[in-house]
């Protein structure tokens, strides 16, 4: 979708581990391009952003194929169970002192009120459809770069918000469809461990009408800050 | 207008965030829900970026309107019912959701029948009460949210109205109501369907409906037209028009014959409301 120049430029200029991943949210089956197939295995969706962003997978995966029930539900896949809605889940694995607390967090978590049939998935240079949401997994000075190139236009600050528990999908997908800025999270322990986000890495949601604007600013910066 | 739910982030984050949403192209208003406390640096972002704030508090949350577009006014005072509920409907079928409107009336009992109509015109009441010398009500464009109707899997939505007429045009004021309700229904997004049976067969005939003509109303056979014209299905009870030697090929634009099939089967579909005269 005309993202290829824009991800070769941002690769070479943040020398990126992997692709900028393409995600989008789908109403329909009908949305999804020709040639993408649903993912064989089920996997949670960190695991198949990271799969899009390290092994170049394509693909989509409907509320079967997520295994992460609560990744589902933010982003308006499933319903989200029980449990994970009024917090006891997070509670029980100790996130939280008290019920209270993590009933506050859960109500506070980004989730898409429009129900959603599939989520899709591809880097992004090679997308066959427009994304919702770019996710990169980056390190701190990248983030910082990024969170720089964002601000070079129009000035200001950056508020991100994550509270540890679901991470790419609530924070970098959901909050940034639903807000339209970028957001950057700290991952959570379901990404951490099953989809092995690196002790080194955080993550940035990123609107795709952004990236033109941080790019240029990246090649301002690389000339200037030589 | 765009509708953001951002609980749990406190100020100084809560305002940094916004005024991103509004730099990133949304300077045309969101309507965004924070938990209370966060929105206290708001006002001076709104009077930045030239936007009108308004505050919607409940127990625990607080929502912002941050909107460039001034509330439209409508006054109908001296508008006959149903005139107030069409003017309404129509004005609320060229709004967007979060789009809000303000009615007068000198009446209370307009300004009243309104605000019970709107969860069915998919709109809600913001606010109402006197003012100066009338009567007002400020209501909100909403989605139409079927989990808000109350519906369960054995209930049926009755968005549908059939309209049975059976005096004919020898009663004026119940031929003039069938026309009048019908627009209403119609203002009001329900799919409207009269039917014409017994006396009441005698609007059907092309130029029958022009014989009616009330001093405050228009003639009936533009009312009926107009009814027509806004969607609704008008049929004639073949029994009905054969005991009076009406032909179908002699009948008003927008009527047709219809059987006792069509009559059992519109009363017998749940979702109508129906209503005689």
């Amino acid at each position: 979708m005309g993202y290829q120049s824009v991800v070769k430029e941002l690769k070479e200029l943040l020398d990126l581990k992997g692709n900028p991943v393409a995600v989008k949210l789908v109403e329909s089956l009908d949305e999804i391009p020709a040639g993408y197939q649903k993912m064989d295995e089920k996997k949670r969706h960190c695991e198949f952003v990271q799969d899009a962003r390290l092994k170049g997978f394509k693909g989509y995966a409907t509320g079967e194929e997520h295994l992460c029930k609560g990744g589902a539900g933010v982003m308006g896949i499933e319903p989200l169970p029980e449990p994970v809605a009024n917090g006891n889940m997070y509670y029980k694995l100790g996130n939280f002192q008290t019920p209270e607390g993590a009933l506050e967090t859960v109500q506070a978590i980004p989730k898409l009120e429009q129900k959603y049939t599939a989520s899709l998935y591809s880097p992004l240079e090679s997308a066959e459809f427009e994304p919702d949401v770019v996710v990169l997994l980056i390190n701190p000075k990248q983030a910082l770069r990024i969170s720089q190139a964002y601000l070079n236009k129009k000035g200001g600050r950056i508020a991100s918000d994550y509270s540890g528990i679901q991470s790419l999908c609530a924070d970098a997908v959901a909050a940034v469809k639903e807000r339209g800025i970028p957001n950057m999270t700290l991952g959570c322990n379901g990404s951490r461990k099953f989809a092995e986000v690196a002790d080194e890495e955080v993550i940035i949601g990123i609107p795709p009408e952004n990236l033109a604007d941080i790019v240029e600013a990246l090649k301002t910066f690389q000339e200037k800050w030589k | 207008m765009k509708k953001i739910k951002a609980r749990g982030i406190n100020i100084p984050h809560s305002t940094i965030m916004v005024e991103n949403i509004i730099k990133n192209g949304r300077d045309d208003g969101l309507i965004i829900t924070l938990t209370k406390g966060a929105e206290a640096d708001l006002p001076v972002l709104a009077k930045k970026y030239g936007l009108n704030l308004e505050k919607e508090e409940s127990e625990k949350e607080i929502v912002i309107r941050m909107s460039k577009k001034e509330i439209k006014e409508l006054d109908v005072t001296g508008e006959t019912c149903p005139g107030p509920i069409i003017i309404v409907g129509d004005q609320l079928n060229c709004m967007e959701t979060g789009d809000r409107l303000k009615v007068k009336s000198n009446k209370a009992e307009t300004i009243e029948d309104i605000a019970v109509s709107l969860p069915e015109m998919g709109a809600k009441v913001i606010e109402h009460g006197p003012a100066d010398d009338k009567y007002f009500l400020v209501m909100e464009k909403v989605e139409k949210d079927v989990s808000n109707s109350a519906l369960s899997a054995d209930a049926v939505k009755r968005d549908k109205v059939l309209v049975v007429q059976s005096n004919g045009i020898g009663n004026a004021e119940k031929a003039y109501a069938t026309f009048i309700f019908a627009k209403a229904a119609l203002s009001m997004g329900k799919e409207v369907t009269v039917f014409l049976l017994m006396d009441g067969v005698s609007i059907a005939p092309k130029g029958n409906a022009a014989t009616v003509k009330h001093p405050a109303f228009e003639r009936m056979d533009k009312l009926m037209a107009e009814a027509v014209e806004g969607g609704a299905k008008i049929y004639v009870c073949e029994l009905s028009a054969e005991f009076r030697g009406i032909k179908a090929e002699n009948l008003a634009d927008g009527c047709k014959l219809a059987g006792a099939a069509t009559y059992v089967t519109l009363l017998s579909d749940p979702s109508y409301a129906v209503v005689n005269f």
